[in-house]
C-alpha cells in the first residue's frame, strides 16, 4: 500500500533556541515471535508441540522527539503498536532495535529509577487498592514516590480545587462509578509531579460530562505544571481538546507527525455536505435512509470519475457527502443531487478531526 | 521532581494499606476460623482410629495429640502463607494489569512482599491465633508455652519468605504460560506434602525423609511445627533449625530473583 508519508520538523516556533526534548525516540524497532495457530481441537494440540513461529514487526523504525510540556495525541487504529510504544517509553518493554532517551535515561535499564518520574493511567484499568478509599491510595503513593508533605498537600488542595476530589476521595474504590475512578486515577499519577504522563484510552467507556470533565482536569494539569502528556485515544473529542500534535501510527509504522491544524490543512480541500430529502421526521427508515445513499454514491460516481475520495454515508435523518474540490467543485455536486433528487435542507460543514483521522486510518490520503 | 531516598515509610505504608484492605473482608476470617475447627474435627476422627489400630501410643514418635496439634498448626498457618500471589499474578499477567504494578518505583518482588505483608499481619491475628488457641484448650494445654514461641515466631518469618519466593518462582511461569492454574494446583499438591503439611515427616519411611531434607518444602511447614511442638530441643536445636531455615530462604530469594530478572526479558504484556 502506498501510504503518504507527511512529515514535517518540528521546531518549537517563537523562542529561537531549541528546547532539549523531555522524550527522544530514534529508530525503534519492536518484534514478537508469535506461534503461528492452526485451527480446530487438533490443530491446538499440534501447537502445544510447534515451533512454528513467525516475527511480528509491532513497531517499525518509528523516530521523535517530545519536548517538554507538550501535549501528544498518539494515534492509530486497534493493534497499529501505540500501546507497545508506550510500554516502550515506560521501560516495561525493551525495543528491539533502536534507541529512547526518557528524562535522559534509557527507560528499560533503569525502570524503576524511570518510574519515579513519570505516571501512567491505562483506562479501565486501576493502581487503586480497590476495598480502600482513594485517599489511602494517595496516602500510600505518597510514601512510595517519597512526596514530601507539603508537595502532597499542595497537591491535594489543588486537585480539591479542580475537580472536588476530597469529597470523592474518602469513597470506597470498589463503589465508584468508572468514571469517578478514571477522575482519581489521573489524579494518582499525577500526585508525585512526574514530568511524563502517558495516558492510554483515559475517556474509554465514559459518559459526555465527565469526559469533558477529564479532559479540563488534564488540560489544567499540563499548564499548571508543565507536565509532557502523551495521549492515546480513539475519541477525536478528546484529541480536540487537548492535542496541538498528533502522531498517527499504523501497521507500526508512522504516518503522520504534525500538527492537528496542518492536518486540517491537508484535507482542506475536503468539504462535508450534509443532505436532507424528507422534512416528516421519520420520512424515510434507517434502511430507506441507506437505499438514498447507496443509489446517490452510485450517480455520483458516474457523473464525476474523476471523484475517487467521494464518500457518501448515513448520520441520524441526514445524508452526507465528504468530497475533495480538488477534485470536484461543491456546486457541481450540489446541482447534481439536485436534479437526482429534491434537496429539502441542506448544512455545509468543515472536514472534521473525526474523519480526517478515519480516512488516514483507510488509507485513503495521497 | 522528589528524589527519593531509601525510606522504610515505603514498606509500612503498604503494610499498612494491606492491613486495613484486610479488616475490610473480616467475614472471610471467621469463616476460615470455622473452616479450621471443622479440619481439626475431621482429623481428630482419622488419626483417632489410626491411633488405635497401633499397638503402642506413639506412632513414628509422636503421640496422638502431637500429630493433632502438628496438623491443624499447619493448616492454620497454610492459611497464613497462602497470600494467592500465584492466582493474581496469572491473572495480572493475562489481564496486562501487571504493567501497572512493573511501573512502581520500587523493585516488583519487594513491592508484592509488601503489598501482601498487610494481609499476613491480619491473617495471623485473626485466623492463626484464634486456632492456635483452640488447639491449646482442645487438647488440654498440651503446647508447652516458652522460648520455643520466640523461635516460633521468627521461624514462621523466615517460612513465610520461603513460601512466598516459591510463590515468586511459579507466578513467574505465568509469563511464558499465560495461564496458571494448573501450576498453581500442583504446586500446592508437592509443597503440602513434602513440607509436612498434609502428613507430619516423621511418619515418613526413611529414604523420602532424606530426600525431603534436602529440599527447602520442609522448611516452609516442619521446621517452625518441630520448634513449638518438640519440648526436647535446646538452644543449640532452635539456632541449628533456624540456620538451615534462613540458608534456604537464601537460596530461594537468590532463586527466584534470578528467574524473575531472566523471564522480564520475554514480558510481553498483554492488552493492546
Amino acid at each position: 500500500m502506498d501510504t503518504c508519508i507527511i512529515f514535517a520538523s518540528i521546531q518549537p516556533k517563537g523562542n529561537g533556541e531549541k528546547l532539549k526534548p523531555i522524550i527522544q525516540i530514534e529508530n525503534i524497532s519492536k518484534e514478537f515471535k508469535v506461534l503461528n495457530r492452526r485451527e480446530g481441537l487438533k490443530g491446538t494440540i499440534c501447537d502445544l508441540f510447534s515451533k512454528d513461529y513467525r516475527v511480528l514487526r509491532a513497531v517499525n523504525n518509528i523516530t521523535m522527539d517530545i519536548q517538554p510540556g507538550e501535549i501528544v495525541g498518539y494515534l492509530g487504529p486497534n493493534g497499529a503498536g501505540k500501546s507497545t510504544t508506550i510500554k516502550m517509553m515506560t521501560g516495561v518493554l525493551e525495543p528491539t532495535s533502536g534507541k529512547i532517551l526518557v528524562n535522559g535515561r534509557i527507560p528499560y535499564k533503569n525502570r524503576t529509577k524511570n518510574a519515579e518520574n513519570i505516571g501512567v493511567v491505562f483506562g479501565q484499568r486501576t493502581q487503586l487498592w480497590w476495598a480502600l478509599p482513594a485517599i489511602e491510595s494517595f496516602r500510600i503513593l505518597k510514601d512510595i514516590y517519597c512526596i514530601d508533605d507539603i508537595t502532597y498537600k499542595n497537591n491535594l488542595e489543588y486537585f480539591d480545587a479542580l475537580v472536588g476530589s476530597s469529597e470523592l476521595s474518602h469513597k470506597t474504590v470498589r463503589q465508584m462509578s468508572l468514571g469517578q475512578r478514571t477522575l482519581c486515577d489521573i489524579l494518582a499519577a499525577f500526585l508525585h509531579n512526574p514530568s511524563v504522563v502517558f495516558l492510554d484510552e483515559p475517556t474509554i467507556g465514559l459518559d459526555v460530562s465527565m469526559k469533558g470533565k477529564i479532559r479540563e482536569l488534564i488540560k489544567t494539569l499540563n499548564k499548571e505544571k508543565n507536565t509532557t502528556v502523551i495521549l492515546t485515544t480513539h475519541d477525536m473529542g478528546d484529541v480536540d481538546a487537548l492535542c496541538k500534535r498528533i502522531v498517527i501510527i499504523d501497521k507500526g509504522n508512522m504516518i503522520y507527525d504534525n500538527t492537528i491544524e496542518n492536518l486540517r490543512t491537508y484535507f482542506g480541500a475536503y468539504r462535508t455536505i450534509k443532505l436532507m430529502f424528507s422534512k416528516e421526521a421519520n420520512g424515510y427508515s434507517k434502511d430507506g435512509l441507506d437505499q438514498i445513499a447507496t443509489d446517490l454514491k452510485d450517480v455520483l460516481r458516474t457523473n464525476f470519475i474523476k471523484a475517487v475520495s467521494l464518500t457518501v454515508t448515513v448520520e441520524d435523518e441526514w445524508i452526507v457527502l465528504l468530497i475533495n474540490e480538488d477534485e470536484v467543485s461543491m456546486m457541481q455536486v450540489i446541482n447534481c443531487v439536485q436534479e437526482y433528487k429534491k434537496i429539502i435542507d441542506m448544512k455545509l460543514e468543515e472536514i472534521s478531526t473525526e474523519s480526517v483521522i478515519k480516512k488516514i486510518y483507510e488509507g485513503e490520503i495521497g | 521532581m522528589s528524589k527519593i531516598k531509601f525510606s522504610s515509610k515505603r514498606y509500612w505504608a503498604l503494610t499498612r494499606g494491606g492491613i486495613m484492605e484486610g479488616l475490610s473482608f473480616r467475614t472471610s476470617y471467621f469463616i476460615t476460623i470455622i473452616g479450621n475447627f471443622l479440619y481439626l474435627i475431621v482429623i481428630y476422627f482419622l488419626w483417632k482410629a489410626i491411633y488405635a489400630s497401633s499397638p503402642s501410643k506413639t506412632v513414628g514418635g509422636m503421640t496422638f495429640y502431637d500429630t493433632l496439634i502438628y496438623l491443624v498448626l499447619a493448616a492454620a498457618l497454610f492459611n497464613l502463607m497462602n497470600s494467592f500471589l500465584i492466582f493474581e499474578m496469572g491473572r495480572d499477567i493475562q489481564s496486562g494489569k501487571i504493567i501497572l504494578n512493573l511501573l512502581k518505583p520500587m523493585d516488583f518482588q519487594v513491592y508484592m512482599f509488601f503489598q501482601k505483608s498487610g494481609g499476613f499481619v491480619i491473617s495471623f491475628l485473626m485466623t492463626f491465633l484464634p486456632t492456635f488457641l483452640l488447639v491449646y484448650f482442645f487438647t488440654k494445654g498440651s503446647i508447652d508455652l516458652g522460648v520455643n514461641l520466640l523461635y516460633f515466631i521468627i521461624s514462621i518469618f523466615i517460612a513465610m519468605v520461603i513460601n512466598y519466593c516459591i510463590d515468586l518462582f511459579v507466578g513467574t511461569i505465568a509469563l511464558y504460560t499465560h495461564s496458571i492454574w494448573g501450576i498453581n494446583i500442583m504446586k500446592e499438591v508437592v509443597v503440602l506434602l513434602l513440607s509436612g503439611a498434609t502428613v507430619p515427616l516423621a511418619f515418613f519411611p526413611e529414604t523420602l525423609r532424606t530426600v525431603v531434607n534436602y529440599l527447602p518444602f520442609q522448611a516452609i511447614y516442619n521446621t517452625p511445627l518441630h520448634i513449638l511442638t518438640d519440648s526436647t530441643l535446646v538452644t543449640k536445636n532452635y539456632f541449628w533449625l533456624l540456620g538451615l531455615q534462613l540458608m534456604w530462604a537464601i537460596i530461594m530469594i537468590a532463586f527466584s530473583r534470578c528467574f524473575w530478572k531472566f523471564s522480564q526479558k520475554v514480558i510481553t504484556v498483554n492488552g493492546g
